[in-house]
Formats: structure tokens, sequence, C-alpha cells
């Protein structure tokens, strides 16, 4: 059902805010505003117009609401308030949406990668010079030693879990027993604190990256640390 | 001596002294990241709190406030709040509420 009317910010603000049936209409509105905007928004990630999708935008409008209704004051009329209110919205389905996909999932599965058995032998620069490999293969071996003094196993996999696989930072914080903002700010110390320890030994991340410009095969090699 | 130190740091931090594997596709993403990393950065709270205003800038085509490169960044490095401004994105594309 679309909203009977559009309003402004301050019209929204003062009806939901109100008593009676001024607010009862704001929030019919304000609920189909969401759900059509959870639609729009989530097909990305679900059918569009599919059952789970339907169930979703209801589901995590109607929890919108309640969260919209209690925090009006901290709407600061930066945006049109139904952008504002669909962030709200959004938040709350994919949220949703993660801790579902990943509920069965333990964190050791999240932070296991593709199996890398058996290819440590692969080339890494196959149409390059022997000159080449080793140059790649010594800067691979300084990096990794760096990597494995300064991160602990967990810290790497969490790390590489997120930059290289996208496992949702919200999902692995929940098995972790934390918010999704400290997980943020621990990965920001860690790469903070291996920005400086490549500065210290005089790596410049630039050029180890142009080491490795124009190399084909990079995601089939594997350096192997001590004790691998 | 140098893996006894690392042993030791490993036994101090609780873990079990590293032994992990480091890929040349984890290096070449997470190289990228660490080369980026900025002593301040936006975290996911404030991408959140910000994340209204600059979908609707990107609407407007305006892109030169100064906190915009900011959330960008933290955009490229997380994936939950890059799916949050897509999403947002898409939903306040064809209505005006």
């Amino acid at each position: 059902m679309a909203p009977s009317r559009s309003r402004e910010n301050t019209e929204w603000l003062s009806d939901l805010a109100s008593r009676g049936e001024a607010q009862e209409a704001a929030l019919a509105d304000l609920r189909a505003t969401l759900v059509s905007g959870l639609r729009r928004g989530l097909t990305a990630w679900l059918e569009p117009g599919s059952p789970q999708l339907e169930a979703l935008a209801e589901e995590a409008s109607q929890e919108a609401l309640v969260r919209i209704l209690s925090r009006l004051d901290t709407f600061e009329g930066r945006s049109r308030f139904t952008t504002w209110a669909y962030k709200v919205a959004i938040r709350i389905a994919l949220t949703d949406l993660r801790r579902k996909q990943w509920q069965d999932v333990s964190l050791d599965q999240m932070l296991e990668g593709p199996t890398d058995q058996g290819l440590e032998a692969a080339v890494i620069d196959p149409g390059g010079g022997p000159e080449t490999t080793v140059e790649q293969q010594d800067m691979l071996d300084r990096i990794g030693r760096i990597l494995r003094e300064e991160l602990t196993g967990r810290q790497f996999a969490i790390m590489e879990a997120v930059a290289l696989r996208g496992v949702p930072m919200e999902a692995l914080a929940q098995k972790m027993g934390m918010e999704r903002n400290a997980l943020y700010k621990m990965m920001h110390d860690a790469r903070l604190k291996l920005k400086r320890r490549l500065a210290r030994e005089g790596l410049d991340l630039g050029e180890v990256m142009a080491t490795f410009e124009g190399s084909n095969s990079w995601a089939g090699h594997v350096v192997r640390g001590e004790g691998g | 001596m140098s893996n006894l130190l690392h042993r030791l740091r490993a036994f101090l931090s609780g873990g079990r002294p590293a032994s992990f594997a480091v890929s040349p596709a984890s290096l070449a993403v997470m190289g990228r990241q660490i080369a980026s990393t900025q002593d301040v950065e936006y975290d996911c709270d404030d991408v959140y709190r910000l994340l209204d205003q600059l979908v609707e800038a990107i609407e407007r085509g305006e892109d030169e406030a100064p906190w915009i490169p900011l959330i960008r960044a933290h955009l490229e490095r997380c994936p939950d709040c890059q799916a949050e401004f897509i999403a947002l994105l898409r939903a306040i594309k064809p209505s005006q509420a």
C-alpha cells in the first residue's frame, strides 16, 4: 500500500510525535514507505517478489518503526526523514539477513579459507622470468614473516576472512561476542601496527604491490610459514 | 634467537606460535588495505551516522564534503557498511516520499 500523502521532515516529526489519528496515519505511511524502500534496497541479496524478501521487508519495517519512534530526537534533519528512516530499516534488515545466513556456520568455519593444500609448488608468475619469481618469493617471505610476528593466527584469519572473502563483520562479531564496530576498530589497530612495522623494516607497500603487479596467478600460490 | 623471541611473543599473547600461511591473494588485498590505513579512520558507527547524508549527496551529484573521502575509505574495507550503502542507494532511488 502506498503512503496516503507525502510529508516534509517537520510534518513527519510532528505527526509521529503526536497522538491519535495523526500519529496512526503517519505510522501507516512510514511503514508503507519502509516496506517499499526495503523491497528496492534488498534486491541485491534476495529475489525481487520472493516470499523471503517480502517477509524480511515486513518484519524489518515493523521493527524499524519501533526503533524510529524511540529515536526521533536523534534525527538531525540533515537528510530527508525518509532517507534516515530507510537507513534504520536497512541496518535492521541486513543484520537479520546476515545472522540467518550465517547462524549455522561456526566461527572456525568462517575463518577457514579455501583449501590451500597441495598448492605450495605453484608458480607465482609463470609468465615472468626466474628473477621475477625469486623477487616475488623473497618479498612474500619477508611480509609473511612480519605478518606472523605481528599477528596471531586468529587475528590474521579474521582479517583475511573479511578482506579476501567478504565474510560479514556483523556475523563474525556476533560469533565472537562483540560489537561490529569494536571488531572494525580491532582490525584497524592491527592494520596500523602492520603498516608501522613495514615502515620500520624499510618496506614501501607501494613497491611491494608493484612487485606483484601483472602477476595473474596469485590466488593459486601459497607461502608457508614456519611449521606451515 | 628470533625464533625464540617469536615463540615467546606468541606465548605472552596467549596464542600458539603463529604458523599460518600467507597467500599472494591475501597479500594483494590486505596489502592495499594496510597501505591505505590512516592513524584516524571512520569506524562503522561514524559511517552509519553519515550514510543518509552521503547517499543524498551522491544523488545530488555533490561529493565535495570533507567527510566523503573518509566514508569511501571505510566502505572499501567494510563489506557490511558497503552493503548498507548499496541498499540505501537503491532504496532512495524511485520515491521521494
